[in-house]
């Protein structure tokens, strides 16, 4: 079989993978991009449904005893199905250490290292913060929680353009109004001399033979996920690795034989962004808020408690196949039975749209989960307990608790349930999309897996430019930090080859 | 313990949304589909007693709608190979309960307990009755046979229907707004 060459391959099409494709096309290099889920029309193919049929098209799950990740297949990556909320992460964050005391990120970052960066992923992303009159019912109703307290909430910052509040961003916005790749870095890539490949998921990497005389140096096999699931094979000088936090794993773990180099901690330090979630009804003299109309993220944060815990706070709002597709909720008090279905059920669901409040914090945990490859090839995510991570869970639910309890809200029970609907088992549990740091970024290879240009130790030329890249949780959505760090390792590439 | 329903965490959940988990442990009498022969005499029984099951679940709901059980014999969903046994086993204990009456015909208290049997009975059943009950309540509050529709129940009006940005909002958010610690939103 013959190979197809080219200068650039990246792999993947999400937040980690576009950046490097479009400023390597745009320098002037052949750029191909294989996305392994499937080409997504974002006018076309998004649909404003709860349908759980149409979301498996897109949205996959890899779930641990201890630990949940939710991740997108398609073109553009988690851009098409993210809440868009767009936020710098905070200067702690960088500064994170690990038990022993050693920095979690690479010594030459800090988030002003980054700040350039994220000036050019808000500019192409168009990110604002919303003005207050787009800040919907639910977030303003948060606010006015916070500000009772005497506690701080600001207006958060969203990667979208004319933006209607139809409610649906998590399905995909079908008006174009969200700034997802589709609509910046995709298409400009294209235009600059870019190839997206879609379906076809890389499989096997390795170095060429004599790789460091000649300018391919690695050979991927891809394979076609649908129709004749054909190989096809690419030789390129340099690999970008931008499949995702469990992709990126993946395939590294997989092709570990034809890599000897390659560090032992591909797979491990997965940061999570440790989220801890709780609901309440709101007290009759409150104003309603609004679950079901407005963008799908509230408009608001508080960094109240991020000094002080490492935390920010944002409501949460949930369609109903978010609510009954994830647990089992009893209003705390009513003591009918059955609780989570019969009248009681349909009388707390009643509320759901107008009185229910959902109150969501994002914390710096340690990057403590793990992907091991199975031996039938297909990754498996652990989380190991531990008194600071469940220390962690009882004094931010608590902070959480707290301050729905002194407005005078009612708090609602949940029992969480499997992908089965049965019960979960009781005990620590966190469930995310903000997964980042597989293969992080270190200042040495004992301490992750590529420098802190992006390059994969011992692999010159061979780069993971996306979320695995990414050290530590960061308190805030992640998607603008892997953006913008993309945005850099693009840069550094440029810089080495000498390129514009 | 209290915890919500984040968006993020609910769709962890998506990946299945059926039965699979059962199919490893399932007596033979379910494999076998052990329905009850008045299943087979009465061709309308099994739609009844569904519709009745979710006339339980979700009180209120317009369990005469033509899509209101669908769910259950969709075979996108694992449950679709199950859904006759459990009708019959609805009627089973209907049956024990008062005395020959299928799960349709019995008072509404009468059906509720004879589901909190079924939640109360060995491994399998648990979990073929608390599958039944959320892959309905998935069906109908989410609406997920018509995107438009909705689910009136819950006052979800389904797919967006045009309305006024002063829907969305309060007209005096300044009013709601707590202090800012920052400028622009990004924490320093």
């Amino acid at each position: 079989m013959d190979a197809i060459r080219t200068d650039v391959l990246v792999i993947g099409s999400g937040f980690g993978a576009a950046a490097p494709a479009l400023r390597l096309a745009q320098a002037g290099l052949s750029v191909v991009m294989v996305e392994k889920g499937p080409h997504i029309d974002h006018l076309r193919d998004f649909r404003q449904t709860q349908d759980p049929q149409y979301l498996r098209q897109y949205l996959h799950g890899l779930a641990g005893d201890h630990l949940s990740l939710t991740y997108a297949e398609g073109l553009g990556g988690g851009s098409g199905f993210y809440e868009m909320v767009s936020l710098r992460a905070p200067s702690l964050a960088f500064r994170q250490t690990d038990a022993r005391g050693r920095r979690l990120w690479p010594a030459e970052l800090e988030r002003g290292t980054l700040d350039p960066y994220y000036d050019r992923a808000e500019a192409m992303l168009r990110v604002e913060q919303i003005a207050p009159h787009d800040v919907p019912k639910s977030g303003l109703v948060f606010s006015l929680l916070m500000k009772n307290l005497g506690y701080s909430c600001d207006r958060a910052r969203y990667a979208v353009r004319n933006c209607m509040g139809s409610g649906f961003c998590v399905s995909g916005c079908i008006y174009g109004a969200k700034q997802s790749l589709h609509v910046n870095y995709l298409p400009q890539a294209v235009a600059a001399g870019a190839r997206i490949e879609c379906d076809l998921e890389a499989q096997a990497l390795r170095p060429l033979p004599g790789a460091r005389a000649l300018p391919y140096r690695y050979e991927v096999r891809c394979r076609r996920r649908s129709g004749a699931r054909d190989v096809v094979v690419f030789q390129a000088k340099i690999v970008i690795l931008g499949g995702g936090t469990i992709g990126t794993a993946a395939l590294l773990l997989r092709s570990r034989p034809d890599l000897p180099r390659l560090s032992s901690e591909v797979g491990k330090h997965i940061a999570f962004n440790g989220s801890v979630k709780v609901a309440a009804l709101l007290p009759e003299h409150f104003p309603a808020g609004d679950m079901f109309a407005g963008r799908s993220h509230p408009g608001m944060i508080s960094y109240q408690f991020l000094e002080s815990h490492g935390i920010s706070i944002s409501a949460g709002k949930a369609m109903p196949l978010m609510v009954v597709s994830a647990a089992r909720l009893r209003l705390d008090g009513d003591g009918r039975e059955p609780a989570w279905w019969g009248q009681a059920n349909v009388d707390l669901m009643r509320q759901m749209r107008h009185r229910m409040i959902a109150l969501v914090s994002f914390g710096l945990t340690p990057p403590g989960g793990t992907i091991t490859l199975g031996a039938d090839g297909h990754p498996a995510l652990s989380l190991a307990p531990t008194r600071e991570l469940e220390r962690y869970v009882e004094t931010t639910h608590g902070i959480l608790q707290d301050i729905l309890v002194r407005n005078g809200c009612r708090m609602i029970d949940t029992e969480w349930v499997k992908k089965s609907g049965v019960p979960a088992d009781a005990g620590l549990h966190f469930a995310t999309a903000h997964q980042v740091g597989s293969c992080r970024m270190a200042d040495d290879r004992r301490s992750g897996v590529v420098n802190a240009a992006g390059e994969v130790f011992g692999y010159p030329g061979l780069y993971v430019s996306d979320g695995a890249a990414i050290p530590s949780s960061l308190a805030v959505n992640t998607s603008l930090t892997i953006l913008a760090n993309a945005e850099r390792i693009a840069d550094g590439i440029k810089e080495r080859l000498g390129l514009p | 313990m209290s915890q919500v329903i984040s968006r993020r965490a609910a769709l962890r959940s998506l990946g299945l949304l059926a039965l699979g988990a059962t199919v490893g442990c399932t007596p033979l009498r379910v494999v076998l589909d052990k329905h009850p022969r008045a299943l087979d005499d009465d061709g309308t029984l099994e739609d009844r007693v569904l519709r009745a099951f979710l006339a339980t679940v979700i009180p209120g709901s317009d369990a005469a709608a033509p899509d209101a059980i669908r769910v259950f014999h969709d075979r996108a969903y694992p449950f679709a190979k199950y859904a006759r046994f459990f009708a019959g086993d609805l009627c089973r204990r209907a049956a024990r309960r008062s005395g020959g009456a299928t799960f349709d015909q019995l008072s509404p208290a009468d059906r509720t307990a004879v589901v909190q049997e079924g939640l109360a009975a060995d491994g399998t059943t648990r979990k073929l009755y608390g599958g039944a009950i959320y892959l309905i309540q998935i069906a109908t509050y989410a609406s997920i046979y018509d995107d438009r529709g909705g689910c009136p129940l819950i006052d979800f009006d389904g797919g967006y229907h045009f309305r006024p940005r002063t829907e969305n909002t309060y007209p005096d958010p300044d009013s709601f707004l707590a202090s800012a610690l920052t400028a622009s939103g990004n924490h320093a």
